[in-house]
């Protein structure tokens, strides 16, 4: 028999970090290296090799056009984890409950326009199907991604959408009171699938969350649609509401953007991160390439359409733009 | 304050699906991924999921809650509970921990699977709340035991074990990988939420709960209950999923999923908890015992959920009654047999005190049970500790992945459960075991256990020093005696 080797020592961290000089943070304590399922290239999963799920994640995950050995490496820039992200939502939310609260008391709703309603809900009480095809969207990313520090800015995103979501319906609901024959509550679904101001989005976002391959399903999505979305439905919208006195949809519009910039700056990261890889840039670029015809007509159907506004169509465009000139993609 | 009430407006927040136009309907939602099984869109939009919250409610109520679990945790770091721990109590959370943060984790993409693939609007919201939830559970899980990796190496698999080939870990991601990672959404919302969490997760976080509160452990006992408090949250979405299965003819399928998901959680919990419950954990801290918890927690608890729902007890409910008696008994015989290949160290938990509690808890033990034990009792007490440690490998499950056990002793009734498919045979531990396999052999088929690996030439070398190279464990790492055998000192004095 031969001599049993020495015991392991203990170490003052997971053994995967160990081989880092620097003490780790409690973000990569509780973040790194998280999926299993990426351990084995050829079965993800601890089941028949063959099996539905098996093939989805070897094919759009494990075999995606975007590579990089060691996504693993992948950290956010925010270095969020659940613990903070409830601290900064939660403290986000006491603000847009106190606007709500302050501008419901100061009968902010009886002093709007009755023409700003019809372009409510034309194009305002709608966007809560944009918004949930966004929630939807990053859920994919999330569950596709092949690091759990790529999973978890997904899901932290998942969260806003469902945020951004949230407040469409609280103020439809409040809409709807100040305005109960305007149809707030009712006409949305009915316009979101039929109103040409909406359809460029919608198809945008329906394309969106069919790209299958991880990486194409996060530049279509971050790159791409969300972009466009907030530019038009966060940005202009906003622009738009200040020019008619809805000062309270401005103030909201403004605060979901803090969650957009959030998203792109991880976003940003991880293009960074993958254009140290020979033929990433052509792959990303050729996913934008496929969605950005849609998401100019998307912009330009929708923006266009904003009372108050001279550029709003070529401002959403160029807000795109420059978070793509910041990507390096050229 | 003229702030709306959450029934004023919730509603909207659910008012979500449209018809595709761009994408077909199949397209968006493609059968596999959806498991919408012919039922249309229509009818999932009358999800009503029992427990509602908001956006702004989840943050603001999940941010007390970790500042709760977070500061138990920093208060009580100076008592050095750990230190004066008993070891079996130590090994218990290893255990705990290595088997549950990264599934936990690994349940965030499972909800994720329903947020994105339910045709229920209702299921998409509770879901991303799922989703940060289980990114909770993994991450609390792993920074609360990060803090004891500089005691000795067994603490880092709470990270590792779910990394690694050691059969144990094998078990464990067969279990989830087939409840919630390789389902489509309902059959997630089913298995996972319904069938797995609503009954067991009682079990592991405020029957262990109340273990540790007992054992004086608080950090443990007030972050596991705190988990709990999510899990009944998100658990409650199978059941509007099994509602609407049922009232459009599709029962016999959310039968089977339900069936499935149990015996297979049964299975897992027999070899995790079981000994946690009646054999790791001192005397003086066992509220119940794991069979009472059982009762309590499952028996009584799920098994009226079922009925309520319009579902049936799962056909094998006599088998699973009898199993509570016996399972377990012989998974932590195991357990502390093949002490080397697991990350703890196995308490005996079969003091002559122990033993006592043991047959008042489960008459018959010492004749069944307690009969291997004395003759691993006798070998310690005549100098001969080879002979309580493994030379062979035990007969593996092809389903739950653990070893086939029977009663052993008087009420001898061992059994390998075995069937022949497509020319290969397969050993099971139970005619539920079997059973799983035979209603889906696509899922299993091509699956091996650790036994088949070393068959297959996958172990080398072929034997104790590779199998345990092959399931990641170096000396430091590898299972002993959670008390170095001291126990055996009251067997000592008995026979002086």
């Amino acid at each position: 028999m031969t001599e049993a080797p020495e015991p392991l020592k203990p170490l003052k961290t997971w053994s995967h970090l160990a081989a880092n000089r620097r003490r780790p943070s409690e973000y990569e304590i509780v973040s790194t290296n998280l999926h299993y399922s990426t351990d084995n290239p050829d079965a993800p999963w601890e089941l028949d090799p063959n099996l539905h799920m098996q093939k989805w994640y070897r094919k759009y995950r494990n075999e995606s056009t975007l590579k990089h050995e060691d996504w693993n490496a992948f950290r956010d820039p925010h270095a969020q984890v659940y613990r903070t992200y409830n601290l900064l939502q939660d403290g986000q939310e006491q603000h847009v409950k106190s606007l709500l609260d302050q501008f419901s008391d100061r009968g902010h709703d009886q002093l709007l326009d009755a023409g700003w309603f019809d372009v409510l809900l034309k194009l305002y009480t709608p966007s809560r199907y944009a918004f949930h095809a966004l929630q939807m969207g990053s859920a994919y990313v999330a569950q596709m991604a092949p690091s759990s520090t790529i999973t978890n800015c997904a899901t932290f995103q998942t969260g806003d959408c469902l945020r951004w979501l949230s407040h469409t319906a609280y103020r439809t609901r409040e809409l709807s009171m100040a305005s109960p024959a305007t149809g707030f509550g009712e006409k949305e679904r009915q316009i979101w699938e039929n109103d040409p101001v909406w359809q460029g989005f919608r198809e945008l976002l329906e394309k969106t969350l069919v790209a299958w391959d991880w990486g194409e399903a996060f530049a279509a999505l971050n790159l791409v649609a969300k972009p466009a979305v907030e530019e038009a439905l966060l940005e202009q919208l906003g622009k738009s509401a200040r020019a008619n006195d809805d000062t309270l949809l401005g103030l909201i519009t403004q605060a979901q953007m803090q969650d957009a910039k959030r998203h792109r700056d991880w976003a940003a990261a991880l293009v960074k991160m993958a254009l140290t890889v020979d033929g990433n840039k052509a792959v990303l670029k050729g996913h934008i390439d496929k969605y950005m015809p849609l998401a100019q007509k998307a912009v330009e159907a929708y923006a266009s359409a904003l009372p108050g506004l001279d550029n709003a169509a070529e401002e959403a465009l160029a807000g795109v733009r420059t978070f793509h000139n910041a990507l390096d993609l050229a | 304050m003229t702030l709306l009430k959450r029934e004023d407006w919730y509603d909207l927040t659910r008012a979500t699906n449209w018809t595709p136009k761009y994408v077909s309907e199949d397209e968006l939602f493609p059968e596999e991924m959806s498991g919408a099984r012919g039922i249309p869109m229509e009818k999932w939009e009358t999800y009503d999921e029992p427990y509602k919250v908001t956006y702004p409610e989840y943050v603001s109520t999940q941010r007390e809650k970790d500042a709760g679990a977070y500061s138990v945790k920093a208060a009580l770091e100076r008592s050095r509970f750990l230190d004066n721990a008993d070891p079996g109590w130590i090994s218990t959370m290893q255990a705990h921990y290595g088997a549950i943060a990264l599934a936990e984790y690994a349940a965030s993409t499972a909800e994720a699977r329903m947020c994105r693939f339910s045709k229920a609007p209702g299921n998409r919201n509770m879901a991303t709340f799922g989703m940060l939830d289980e990114v909770r559970h993994g991450q609390a899980q792993l920074y609360f035991p990060h803090s004891y990796t500089r005691r000795n190496r067994q603490w880092d698999w709470a990270h590792k074990a779910l990394h690694t080939n050691e059969w144990g870990a094998i078990a464990a991601r067969h279990f989830f990988d087939d409840m919630m990672m390789t389902r489509d959404a309902i059959g997630v919302s089913i298995m996972l939420t319904f069938a797995f969490e609503t009954g067991f997760t009682n079990m592991q976080f405020l029957g262990l709960a109340a273990d540790a509160a007992e054992v004086g452990d608080h950090t443990f006992a007030s972050l596991i209950s705190s988990i709990q408090t999510d899990e009944s949250r998100h658990a409650q979405q199978g059941g509007p999923a099994l509602k609407i299965l049922i009232e459009n003819g599709k029962k016999k399928d959310a039968q089977q999923m339900v069936d499935v998901a149990f015996w297979r959680a049964w299975k897992l919990f027999s070899v995790l908890t079981g000994p946690i419950m009646d054999y790791y954990t001192p005397l003086e801290g066992r509220k119940l015992s794991f069979k009472e918890f059982m009762l309590e927690w499952i028996v009584a608890q799920f098994e009226r959920q079922i009925l309520d729902l319009g579902l049936d007890r799962p056909w094998y409910w006599d088998e699973f009654m009898r199993a509570l008696d016996e399972t377990h008994h012989g998974m932590h015989l195991g357990v502390w047999y093949w002490r080397p290949t697991v990350w703890w160290n196995p308490s005996a938990g079969v003091t002559p005190e122990e033993r006592d509690w043991l047959e008042e808890k489960y008459p018959g033990w010492n004749d069944t049970w307690g009969q291997c034990w004395d003759v691993i009792i006798d070998n310690l007490k005549n100098g001969k500790p080879e002979l309580t440690g493994p030379e062979t490998l035990p007969v593996v499950c092809n389903m739950s992945n653990i070893p086939i056990v029977g009663t052993p002793g008087n009420g001898w009734n061992v059994k390998d459960y075995q069937l022949e498919h497509e020319g290969r045979l397969y050993h099971f531990g139970s005619e539920p075991d079997r059973w799983c396999f035979q209603v889906d052999p696509e899922r299993y088929k091509g699956h091996l256990n650790f036994i088949d690996r070393f068959l297959a030439g996958h172990v080398q070398p072929p034997d104790l020093m590779g199998g345990l190279k092959y399931m990641g464990l170096a000396p430091g790492e590898m299972g002993d005696d959670a008390h170095n055998y001291e126990w055996m000192s009251k067997y000592a004095k008995a026979a002086s």
